[in-house]
């Protein structure tokens, strides 16, 4: 089976953010691994676990420093990486993002394509559906179950107000990975080190596609402070309930 | 001149990191309190990420990385539980590596293997009642009768002691001749008959780490359990101890670092006087002064680190970033006490653990006033 992941690095959270016109500052920032797409990576090493054949890509966009978080899904068990070089890669539009992935796609007929359910910097949550589409693929998002028997799919999704859904289908399909769908491996010590030794080939974004953007990030900025928090009132059995509901429909803590 | 982390080393030490943090800083209070060694979660759960054999090639079970990376692992485990650290380090640097330095190439394959890989567990004995920063006065005999050494005498303040399954020994093979020159070193198995474990310490600090005497009654050992030329001991020890200045260099960096987030975390947290007490200059300085000095020890550790892997000497200066990194730790950690205050004193807070931890690091693996020995003999040889 051959499978593609696609991963972005995103600035540590905990960073202190200086805003330039249309984006933050990328200078002197730490970067990791997106966290949804961590679930990705390691979706996809479970099935090359489960099949044992499998062939795993994973692809990432921007410039040079974007190699160190391809490393670390390389020493996660992918086996090969495919970087998309782009310096200017945080003032391309979700489209672009989506059109450099599919073109790349197109010509390597991928069997299933995990996507994080959305960056934790832009969180957009549209390149992995605009890319299924582009490619005709069925596309499931926010996955968080995941299981493969004889080719075809049974996909658990997590829907808004404590609903899941259950999704069944066959390959070729992409799907958007969501916390709860796994708990990533460490990549050991050996790995990273092994890691080094495995294909990893730069590509300029500009030989893929020079598809033009349909939208445009007018300006960022830091939502004015509001203090307080959020206050309940009411009697204790209602405001459990209501409790019970903010915790369900905006928070993960209830599964 | 370069001062940043390769790729590897940064991935390290998120990996690192995030094991320490969700998996070992959980139960450092709770092993600290009831003085209780996991060995799944100290040593197993390292084998399996690799960190057992971090610096030995690949032919002998290790993972190939560099002393940089090893000290990284034992820092980021140390940031959170300084036992845990300790049982890396001296696992790797006191025991895994003599071998891997002295060995013959079959001690490496029956011995340096299976410790490299975590399926053993080693350690370290050369201090006694009455050798410990003099290690000449070894009073520890092997004496060699047929095809084995017979070993006597007893080991005191042995890290990992009891647990582990391997220990490099030193003792004195010849009477006659003076001091160092009559020192020997061997490998010495636990189960061995006439090798059994006395007291077990009761310590201020790192209290999740077992120390334990070795205790030798007419034990018998292959004679093939030399390790390096018979009367080189004391060289073997020394080469031993320079790397293992690494490793504690590296604990303490970790416990200084660990305490200096300790701190500054809740000084961001922590109200007096209406304000969060981090926008008083006083803790200000404080937190300047921690940060600081526990930066210039990391450069110190590194740069020993760096020197170990290119096949640099660097006696001086592991000598210098042990120095420098346990005293920091023991400033920074009484400061991070200081900042939590009351807090700071009780065991809900990890900060009093931490300054507790950070002594042995001054006193361990050759005093702060041995590397001061150490470094003004290289000055003034």
């Amino acid at each position: 089976m051959k499978i593609l992941v696609c991963i972005k690095q995103v600035p540590d959270m905990e960073s202190k953010f200086t805003l330039q016109e249309r984006w933050y500052d990328t200078h002197d920032l730490a970067w990791r691994l997106n966290e949804y797409d961590e679930y990705a990576i390691e979706q996809a090493v479970a099935i090359k676990e489960q099949l044992g054949d499998s062939d795993l890509t994973v692809l990432s966009i921007g410039p040079a420093r974007v190699k160190e978080a391809m490393k670390k899904a390389l020493a996660m068990g992918c086996d090969r990486g495919l970087h998309i070089e782009d310096n200017e890669v945080e003032q391309r539009d979700p489209q672009q993002i989506a059109a450099l992935i599919a073109a790349h796609a197109r010509d390597n007929h991928y069997d299933l394509i995990f996507c994080g359910m959305q960056s934790q910097d832009r969180a957009s949550a549209q390149v992995g559906v605009i890319t299924a589409e582009k490619l005709g693929f069925p596309c499931v998002t926010t996955i968080v179950d995941f299981h493969l028997q004889d080719g075809s799919i049974t996909v658990k999704r997590e829907l808004e107000g404590g609903l899941k859904a259950r999704v069944s289908l066959s390959p070729p399909a992409l799907f958007t990975c969501q916390l709860g769908l796994n708990t990533p491996r460490y990549p050991t010590l050996p790995n990273i080190m092994k890691a080094k030794k495995k294909e990893m080939i730069t590509v300029p974004a500009a030989e893929i596609s020079q598809e033009a953007a349909v939208q445009e990030t007018m300006d960022i900025y830091f939502p004015e402070k509001k203090g307080g928090g959020l206050i309940l009132e009411g009697d204790a059995g209602e405001l459990a309930d209501r409790l019970l509901r903010i915790l369900k429909e905006q928070t993960t803590v209830m599964g | 001149m370069k001062f940043e982390l390769t790729e590897e080393q940064n991935l390290i030490r998120d990996m690192v990191r995030s094991f320490a943090e969700s998996e070992v800083a959980p139960s450092a209070r709770e092993r600290d309190e009831q003085e209780r060694f996991d060995r799944q979660l100290m040593f197993t759960r390292l084998a399996e990420l690799g960190l057992t054999g971090i610096v030995f090639p690949e032919e002998y079970g290790g993972a190939g990385a560099d002393y940089i990376s090893y000290a990284i692992a034992v820092e980021e485990l140390s940031r959170v539980c300084a036992s845990t650290g300790v049982t890396l380090s001296a696992h790797l640097s006191l025991c895994a590596n003599p071998i891997y330095l002295f060995g013959t190439e079959e001690q490496k394959q029956h011995y340096l293997v299976p410790l490299a890989t975590g399926e053993k567990m080693g350690a370290f004995g050369l201090t006694e009642n009455s050798a410990g920063s003099d290690a000449g006065g070894t009073k520890t005999v092997a004496i060699q009768e047929g095809d084995q050494w017979i070993l006597n005498g007893s080991k005191v303040f042995i890290t990992n002691g009891g647990e582990a399954e391997v220990y490099v020994v030193l003792a004195r093979t010849d009477r006659e001749a003076k001091k160092h020159r009559g020192i020997s070193a061997f490998i010495v198995e636990k189960d061995t008959p006439g090798f059994s474990f006395g007291k077990k310490e009761e310590k201020m600090g790192i209290r999740s780490s077992p120390t334990m005497e070795l205790v030798f009654e007419n034990c018998r050992i292959p004679r093939s359990n030399l390790l390096g030329e018979e009367g080189r001991g004391f060289s073997v020890a020394m080469k031993t101890l320079d790397g293992g200045r690494i490793g504690i260099a590296a604990q303490a960096l970790g416990i200084a670092q660990g305490a200096l987030d300790q701190a500054v975390s809740y000084a961001r947290e922590r109200k007096q006087f209406d304000a969060p007490i981090s926008q008083f200059q006083g803790v200000q300085f404080q937190l300047a002064d921690m940060a600081t000095q526990t930066s210039a020890a990391r450069f110190l550790v590194y740069n020993a680190a760096y020197r170990a892997s290119a096949g640099l000497s660097y006696s001086l200066e592991s000598a210098m970033a042990k120095l420098m990194a346990s005293e920091t730790a023991m400033r920074v950690t009484t400061q991070a006490v200081q900042i939590l205050g009351g807090y700071g004193y009780t065991r809900d807070f990890p900060v009093e653990r931490m300054m507790r931890d950070a002594k042995i690091t001054e006193i361990y693996e050759g005093t702060s006033e041995v590397q001061r020995i150490v470094i003004g003999a290289a000055l003034c040889r």
